[in-house]
């Protein structure tokens, strides 16, 4: 039994399957637990904020990197889960149960709407290179429509959509009277991340996880061996839609606030580029560049640098013009090769 | 609002040991204000703090002001140019300089918060409502006050009790994430003494969570739709008091009483839609038609036909950001001749600048600051900008205000004596005044809002800005006819015009 | 209010909001439709178009026919070189393209605003305009869609009529049988991509007398143009972005009049939702579909 996890954990459905790496990633693991004693609550709400975004990035990696089913607007069911969460939670505001029945209610509206869209594009046949632009206008849609909810004829209970300014006051996430924020937020967040890491990875290299893969390659292949493709994409968008809607949850929580352009064009734009960049092929790949571009991000514009769109918009393109299927999958495959010709060097 | 008294945040307290001057900087501010007590703010002699606050330079190291805005992206063009209002602030109070003011006092505009619980004016809670009055008459020269003609004077001091002012200006990139990102760096971080940020409200909606977690002294520049009541912000931008009702009270007497409005589909579009609304009818106006349009729509062609199909005297355009000012070009293009008024053009996008004349003719807007205002002291602060920033192409409202705030920081610090912060909001609190490049501003204590001196510009068919109506000192009265008091009250919150029974028709 | 001047004012919204969304879609066709290549900088390349016009007419002087003839060519030569240098390793590769483009509208966006500051001087419309029964009309609007309509002719004709356009069609459908049988297919993605490029460019020009000509204004025309081309299909690109930009306008405008502009978003958004539904392969595979119908109805 705990062999068959192990091995479902470390099997090669994502880098890193040698024991250099998995000490390595143990290490990694440690660090971040450390981190938080070393620094000061901001820097530590800070890297939360990187880490608070991985989950809709690893959604992105498993629908588009192992599906390959891309979603322009997976933000959106970000935003649902938010906004449910703050509708909820700040109706029950007191209530120490407020925050989980938000948790709850949030990942419920997400996977229903994923679920009926998914419903429609996928049992459809919608022509693959549609997706994108249909989840697309699904989430300008949402923004449209929030965008114009200032007012008092849009509030839920005693919770005020508020428009364009977004809603306010949310409710940290608390379990019973313990309320996560600063430091404990950061080990809550990394606790999902690192659950939703190893689920990821287990999942996809389960049966079921190679059966995604193979609607990837050839779906029509697949369909012939007698798989339902059509049941296997639908789960696989709804379950991606709820990593979008743990980080939309987290993001709430840590904020305590959500504004209708987090469902905007720009924003939708993000975690594909997140994904792009580090290789969609792999979990830690995405999750490392996810990292590493909202902490660029975050650097260049509190140094008032005008020139941080440009800067980022450059290393994006070099980025793909050298380094085609993801710049982390990429260095880790050279790495990977340095040390295997430095082995068989030893053993000869 | 949350957050406001978690005890495991490390607030704030008000530290003595800042204070180790010679005197007690308390008292002698109190002792300050009972002198000032009997004088008036209309009549008032200039008095601006030179030398009081000397003995109490005893902390050493830079003042920091933290400041946010968009330096790029799509906000852009507003954030540089209050940008560079702070660089501009921040090194005349490091050459020495300030702008006129000081306490008014009791007796002093708005002053009785310091004694009522909540704000005696404009008969609170129910549907009768006092609307302002017409201006003041003009002079032959148009003015209708003679203002002084140079209002930056010798501070005594260069910097802020004796030490320098460090800006430490940040860019949000016009995005929501990071300007929250940014306000947790510069208060837990940097540890800035007053932080200057915000354009649009929804920025400010997503920072003042943050400010309130941590009770930050903050100032929020813009020209918003009003309401905000919190104990930690300070708001110097005009609201729809001061803009809406005197532009709506003066077209109607002008051009008729049909008004049709066009809004961006959002908070500021549709909260100053609903005080169109309901004041309107006040001045024997009647609203024939309303359109909300989403901030993404940039082809007005229905929009136009709509107003036409529907005859009005006037416009009132609240349309916002660079998608939405195509309306005026398109509707010129189409022939649409109506006269049109705003709270938002000209002031802050320069559209009287960039449109070929005549798209944006007989439009009517009531500003409290614009680059062609035509006294000696405006154009000394303009020839001032331009000197350190000769490339800029305007300076609107917004730069107008941050920089003035920024004056009006340094001056409440040295009334408080110290930059600890909780002394510095209670100094704010004062019954302060300033001669800022508008005229003179008055930060009213119970509401944390100004007054402002309003001017109805307008634009003519070459696109020349005169002046029509000015009304030297317009108060925020919304929030005190809400019994908002936040000397005597803490509050987190923004009001919106749902909760006054007035706007419940 | 007569009836014949309210009907007249409808049909011309109806027009102009038809013309709006093919001209914001119009590079897009090319590039999207045909080469499969995501381009988000779609946006950027107009404003770069608008930007050229507005420096060429305001400053330069020229008159502005030739400033937008002017616009065509230098964005065309810009988007040559971005083929080049970059495009060029992308084909195939749909989603890396999208994230270069990105990229690239990124660093257009963001330099404009650096190079030129936040805004430029406006071009004045052109023409006057026209009244009738209490509406008023813009002629530039009417140019507008007749320079519509003889785009559409002109895209068309390029395509059936020329030999770039055979080759055209037979890259995009098969490009290793293309170049087995002799087309320099290399030459033609060069060639599509800087027309795309070329067309973007041509209607931001012709848009910018409307807009507010401003280093990111080029985001406004993204969403209509993606939405334009994608209800329009790839089965014939040119009748699938015509088709679409008519059927939405048909639905936009008069849920726009009636009840207001957010209604006519929200409905445009909707409409193309169902209509994607409907016919997955887009309007212009519903078209083909209906008159193959009726020409095998016809043989028999």
């Amino acid at each position: 039994m705990t062999s068959k996890i192990l091995h479902l954990i470390g099997g090669d459905a994502d880098i890193g399957t040698s024991k250099t790496f998995w000490i390595g990633f143990v290490i990694a693991v440690i660090l971040f637990a450390l981190y938080p004693t070393q620094v000061s609550e901001f820097r530590a709400s800070n890297v939360s904020y990187y880490l608070l975004n991985i989950p809709l990035a690893l959604g992105m990696a498993l629908l588009w990197g192992y599906c390959g089913v891309l979603s322009f607007g997976h933000v959106a069911y970000f935003g649902i889960a938010g906004y449910t969460y703050g509708i909820i939670a700040g109706n029950m505001a007191g209530n120490s149960f407020g925050p989980i029945a938000g948790v709850l209610g949030g990942l419920l509206a997400s996977a229903l709407v994923a679920g009926i869209f998914a419903y429609f594009v996928f049992y459809s046949r919608v022509r693959e290179w549609i997706i994108p632009i249909l989840t697309l206008v699904l989430t300008l849609l949402l923004e449209t429509f929030l965008g114009q909810t200032a007012g008092y004829q849009w509030r839920v209970g005693s919770v005020l959509l508020g428009g364009y300014n977004g809603m306010t006051g949310i409710p940290a996430f608390q379990i019973g009277s313990f309320v996560f924020m600063g430091y404990s937020f950061y080990y809550f967040c990394m606790v999902i991340v690192l659950a939703c890491y190893v689920g990821l990875r287990m999942l996809l290299n389960s049966k079921f996880g190679q059966v995604v893969t193979a609607i990837r390659e050839d779906p029509l292949r697949t369909e012939i061996f007698g798989y339902d493709i059509r049941a296997r994409q639908w789960l696989v968008f709804v379950l991606s839609a709820l990593l979008a809607a743990i980080s939309g949850l987290l993001y709430v929580q840590w904020g305590n606030y959500i504004t209708p352009s987090q469902v905007g064009l720009l924003s939708a734009a993000l975690p594909v580029i997140w994904a792009a960049v580090g290789g969609r092929t792999s979990l830690l790949a995405v999750l490392i560049a996810t990292i590493v571009l909202n902490w660029v991000t975050f650097t260049l514009s509190s140094q008032g640098n005008q020139y941080a769109m440009v800067i980022i918009g450059a290393a994006l393109v070099i980025t793909m013009l050298f380094f085609p299927r993801g710049i982390v999958i990429m260095l880790a495959e050279w790495i990977g090769k340095v040390t295997n010709r430095k082995n068989s060097g030893a053993a000869t | 609002m949350k957050n406001d008294n978690k005890s495991d945040q490390p607030a704030k307290e008000s530290t003595t040991e800042e204070a180790t001057g010679i005197v007690d900087p308390k008292i002698t501010r109190r002792t300050f204000l009972k002198g000032s007590a009997a004088v008036s703010a209309g009549a008032m002699a200039p008095m601006y703090l030179a030398g009081i606050s000397k003995s109490f330079a005893a902390k050493s190291g830079a003042v920091k002001i933290g400041h946010i805005e968009d330096l790029s992206g799509n906000l852009a063009v507003y954030g540089v140019q209050k940008d560079h209002a702070a660089q501009l602030a921040v090194s005349e109070i490091n050459a020495g300089l300030t702008l006129k003011g000081g306490p008014v006092g009791s007796g002093g505009l708005g002053a009785m918060s310091n004694h009522a619980t909540s704000a005696p004016v404009m008969g609170n809670g129910d549907k009768d409502l006092k609307v302002v009055d017409d201006g003041g008459k003009l002079s032959a020269s148009g003015m209708a006050f003679v203002e002084d003609e140079d209002v930056l004077v010798d501070s005594g001091e260069s910097g802020i009790l004796g030490r320098e002012v460090e800006l430490l200006n940040t860019d949000g990139q016009s995005n929501n994430n990071i300007w929250q990102q940014l306000t947790k760096k510069l208060i837990q971080e940097d540890k800035v003494d007053c932080l200057v940020a915000g354009f649009t409200s929804a920025e400010r909606e997503a920072i003042r969570p943050i400010v309130d977690q941590f009770k930050q002294l903050y100032i929020y520049t813009n020209q918003y739709e009003g309401g905000v009541a919190d104990s930690n912000t300070f708001c110097t931008g005009a609201i729809c008091e001061q803009q809406v009702i005197p532009v709506v009270d003066y077209m109607i007497q002008k051009f008729g009483p049909r008004v049709y409005t066009i809004a961006a589909d959002y908070n500021f579009g549709q909260l100053t839609a609903a005080w169109t609304r309901a004041f309107a009818p006040q001045v024997g106006g009647e609203i024939i038609g309303e359109e909300f349009v989403p901030l993404s729509v940039s082809d007005f062609t229905t929009s136009i036909a709509k107003v036409q199909a529907a005859k009005p005297d006037w416009v009132f355009t609240l349309l916002v950001g660079s998608n939405q000012s195509n309306y005026y070009p398109q509707a010129a293009a189409t022939g649409l001749k109506y006269p049109m008024a705003s709270t938002v053009n000209m002031a802050q996008g320069y559209e009287h600048r960039r449109f070929k004349a005549p798209s944006l003719n007989r439009m009517y807007n009531c500003v409290n600051y614009i680059e062609e205002v035509p006294t000696a002291r405006n154009r000394a602060f303009v020839k001032r900008w331009y000197k350190m920033f000769p490339d800029d192409p305007y300076i609107g409202q917004m730069a107008q205000n941050t920089y003035f705030s920024i004056h009006m920081y340094a001056k409440a610090a040295r009334i408080a004596g110290t930059t600890d912060q909780e002394e510095v909001k209670r100094a704010l609190e004062s019954g302060l005044h300033i001669e800022a490049p508008e005229g003179t501003v008055f930060m009213e204590p119970s509401t944390h809002h100004c007054s402002h001196y309003i001017r109805l510009a307008t634009a003519d068919a070459d696109h020349n800005v005169s002046f029509v109506r000015e009304w030297p000192s317009i108060q925020p009265w919304w929030l005190q006819r809400l019994g908002v008091n936040l000397v005597k009250h803490k509050e987190y919150k923004q009001y919106i015009p749902d909760e006054d029974p007035f706007f419940k028709s | 209010m007569e009836t014949d001047a309210l009907a007249l004012s409808l049909t011309y919204q109806f027009g102009t909001n038809a013309a709006f969304l093919f001209l914001a879609a119009l590079g897009l066709i090319v590039i999207l439709g045909m080469m499969n290549i995501i381009n988000l900088a779609h946006g950027e390349l107009m404003m770069m178009g608008a930007y050229v016009a507005t420096i060429t007419h305001n400053q330069l002087g020229l008159p502005f026919p030739l400033a937008v003839i002017v616009s065509f060519f230098a964005v065309a030569v810009f988007g040559a070189i971005l083929e080049l240098l970059i495009v060029r390793r992308f084909y195939g590769r749909e989603l890396g393209a999208l994230v270069v483009t990105w990229g690239i509208s990124l660093i257009l966006g963001q330099g404009t605003l650096l190079v030129f500051g936040p805004f430029m001087p406006a071009i004045k419309i052109p023409g006057g305009s026209y009244s009738y029964g209490g509406f008023s009309y813009s002629a530039y609007w009417l140019i507008l869609i007749a320079i519509s309509i003889a785009l559409i002719a002109g895209l068309y004709w390029l395509y059936r009529y020329t030999n770039y356009g055979l080759q055209a069609r037979a890259t995009m459908q098969n490009a290793e049988m293309a170049k087995a049988l002799g087309v320099p297919t290399n030459r033609v993605y060069l060639l599509t991509f800087s027309l795309g490029a070329g067309l973007a460019g041509l209607s931001g020009a012709l848009l910018a007398p409307t807009s507010t000509i401003a280093p990111f204004m080029g985001q406004q025309f993204v969403a209509p143009a993606f939405i334009t081309v994608v209800v329009g299909g790839a089965a014939n690109v040119i009748s699938g972005a015509v088709g679409s930009s008519v059927l939405l306008s048909a639905i936009k405008t008069p849920i726009g009049m009636a009840y207001g502009a957010f209604l006519g978003t929200v409905a445009l958004l909707i409409a193309s939702l169902i209509i994607i539904r409907i016919m997955p392969d887009g309007i212009s595979a519903a078209i083909q579909k209906l008159m193959d119908r009726r020409r095998t109805r016809k043989t028999k």
